[in-house]
């Protein structure tokens, strides 16, 4: 071996090692990053669930990270000053139930009727239901209002629900869904066994499309749970308030000095997406990824 | 066969009817109805309120305040969606990169993710809770000694709009890196590959490669974005007192048109006509942002083929 190849070698062995540690520091420092972004995602959520179990004369005195032993204490002193957050709860979930059973099936029965179905305008609906997705719906909650007012379905429930038969996402959701899963040899077994074409959609295609239907609903109960602006604007007797609409009344006058209490509402209105997102998480992240490559 | 398909596919009209029905019901009508109320005088008093012309958008854009909330909208939009790309595009290049190996990946991503799904309107009075007087921000500064006294965050116009902005930054930044990262793991690893052996910089192939074939889905991010901000209500409304304060440095004019909806005399007329221009503003410049930028991609890839 000659001197030239050792000294070339060594300098490849100085130049791994020199990449090696430069490859470590750049790691250490995007993990370092990462654990500040951590910190600040969890650490205001985190103060929020551990200051529900605490008095208030512990938040006034300082922070803690630890839990104390006053929910239970909370929870009399939010019920006692008139908020009924059972009601909410119930409210909510009946809100936020309904919405999702009419959202996925109608969204997957257009979804449907795009991806099997030939006929003239289906490529315009398609391109409409495109458009839809940029389009500030709120904007229009005014007149939606004073319609609703005209045939009596102010302050009701339908009036929250039934929109959601039209969720342009939901159906641009579906079709992606419904393209990803091969289907017209089933629909044609379908067929030829004598199955209605309404029956095909519900006893073929709905069990097959169960993951994907899942998916839809877990952003259709989500999007209607933290539905503010909409059932502010809707509904007015206090015992149809929803969660969020509850969540607002915390920021009253009796409540001024119940942090214990306040926080401990705030935490009730968020600890059910909490649990729906630590069980199904996978869903949700596979569901967003879904929504944005196509083509 | 065939012609039993073509009998069949008057159903897709048949399946795809209530969902028309419902959009022309529950969508279409009610934005004809807002437009329509926006020319009349209608308040809650008066349910039949008479045509006045043009009068409601005449005082709209002779009312300062007015101008206010759209600068601010924009202004609030704008100062989160800018860190929240940079942040979401440096998180999803670490997290994508192959030679890196950032382990956990997915775990991050889960737990960066998650204020997103959380109430706005309990978020919003979460950190007006933790802002307070006598809140727990107060209680560290002051203890750490990094403010002599505790500070009134919740009247400083500035610390305000500071926190609205960052609120949504901290609720969408997580949500904007799972959607980078589904637009960069679908690009192809030969790609890099090639580009590596031809010696390619990593910031070079950041540049030349990843950033021109995510741009569908930074069009899509920007858009969905700029809709949803130009609307935004919830949190500058529940973080002070639901009017923009202090100093109305929080005013978006989502809360204008609420404000004159919940005004003493319900000015229903006059809350549409706020509905109604931010509605063409939005519109008109989320089709503009789409329409621009994903002609340019289309020609660009025809440069490339021919």
């Amino acid at each position: 071996m000659s001197a030239q190849t050792q000294v070339s070698a060594s300098l490849i062995t100085e130049d791994k090692t020199n990449y090696r540690f430069r490859l470590n520091l750049t790691r250490f420092f995007i993990y370092l990053v990462l654990a500040i972004l951590l910190l600040i995602t969890i650490v205001p959520v985190w103060l929020l669930f551990v200051n529900a179990t605490r008095s208030t004369v512990e938040i006034q005195q300082g922070i803690s990270l630890l839990p104390s032993k006053y929910l239970i204490s909370n929870y009399n002193i939010l019920l006692s000053r008139g908020l009924d957050l059972p009601r909410g709860f119930l409210n909510s979930f009946i809100i936020s139930g309904l919405t999702t059973v009419v959202t996925v099936y109608f969204s997957l029965l257009a979804a449907y009727s795009l991806v099997v179905y030939n006929y003239k305008g289906k490529q315009a609906i398609y391109n409409f239901i495109l458009v839809l997705v940029m389009i500030p719906t709120q904007l229009s909650i005014i007149g939606f209002y004073q319609y609703m007012v005209k045939i009596g379905l102010d302050d009701s429930y339908a009036s929250l629900i039934l929109p959601t038969i039209a969720s342009a996402g939901a159906v641009f959701f579906g079709k992606q869904y419904l393209e990803s899963i091969v289907l017209t040899e089933l629909i044609d077994a379908g067929r030829i066994d004598g199955a209605s074409e309404i029956g095909i959609f519900h006893r073929i295609m709905f069990p097959i499309a169960v993951p994907g239907a899942f998916t839809m609903g877990i952003f259709a109960f989500v999007g209607a749970w933290n539905n503010f602006f909409n059932a502010f604007i809707l509904i007015s007797s206090r015992d149809k308030y929803t969660m969020p609409m509850l969540v607002q009344t915390l920021r009253g006058d009796v409540y001024r000095h119940e942090y214990g209490a306040i926080y401990l509402g705030l935490a009730a209105s968020v600890i059910p997406i909490i649990i729906i997102y630590f069980l199904f998480s996978r869903y949700i992240v596979n569901g967003i990824s879904m929504g944005a490559v196509k083509e | 066969m065939m012609r039993s398909y073509y009998k069949k596919n008057y159903f897709g009209y048949l399946f795809i009817a209530p969902f028309v029905i419902g959009f022309l019901v529950f969508g279409i009508y009610p934005l004809y109805n807002t437009i329509a109320l926006s020319f009349t005088n209608t308040t809650m008093m008066k349910a039949d309120g008479a045509f006045v012309g043009l009068q409601n958008f005449e005082r709209l854009f002779a009312d300062k305040t007015f101008f206010t909330a759209i600068t601010n909208t924009w202004a609030l939009w704008l100062m989160n969606f800018i860190p929240q790309l940079g942040i979401a595009l440096l998180l999803s290049v670490w997290f994508t990169n192959t030679r890196l190996r950032i382990k956990g990946g997915g775990i991050w991503r889960m737990l960066f993710y998650m204020p997103n799904l959380l109430m706005p309107s309990a978020i919003a009075a979460l950190y007006f809770s933790l802002f307070s007087y006598y809140g727990p921000v107060n209680q560290f500064l002051v203890r750490a000694d990094l403010l002599p006294e505790a500070v009134d965050f919740i009247r400083s116009p500035d610390v305000m709009r500071g926190l609205v902005v960052f609120i949504q930054w901290w609720m969408w930044f997580g949500q904007t890196t799972i959607l980078l990262m589904a637009g960069m793991t679908s690009i192809s690893v030969a790609v890099y590959e090639a580009a590596t052996i031809d010696g390619a910089s990593i910031w070079q192939m950041f540049r030349y490669i990843t950033l021109p074939l995510i741009k569908p889905v930074m069009i899509f991010i920007l858009v969905t974005s700029l809709v949803g901000g130009m609307q935004m209500f919830d949190i500058p409304f529940l973080l002070t007192d639901g009017r923009g304060s202090p100093a109305n440095s929080i005013l978006t004019s989502n809360i204008m048109m609420y404000m004159r909806f919940r005004s003493s005399q319900g000015h229903i007329g006059a809350a549409s006509s706020v509905g109604v221009v931010v509605f063409i503003m939005t519109t008109f410049v989320a089709l503009l942002i789409f329409y621009l930028l994903r002609e340019k991609t289309d020609k660009k890839v025809k440069e490339v083929r021919s």
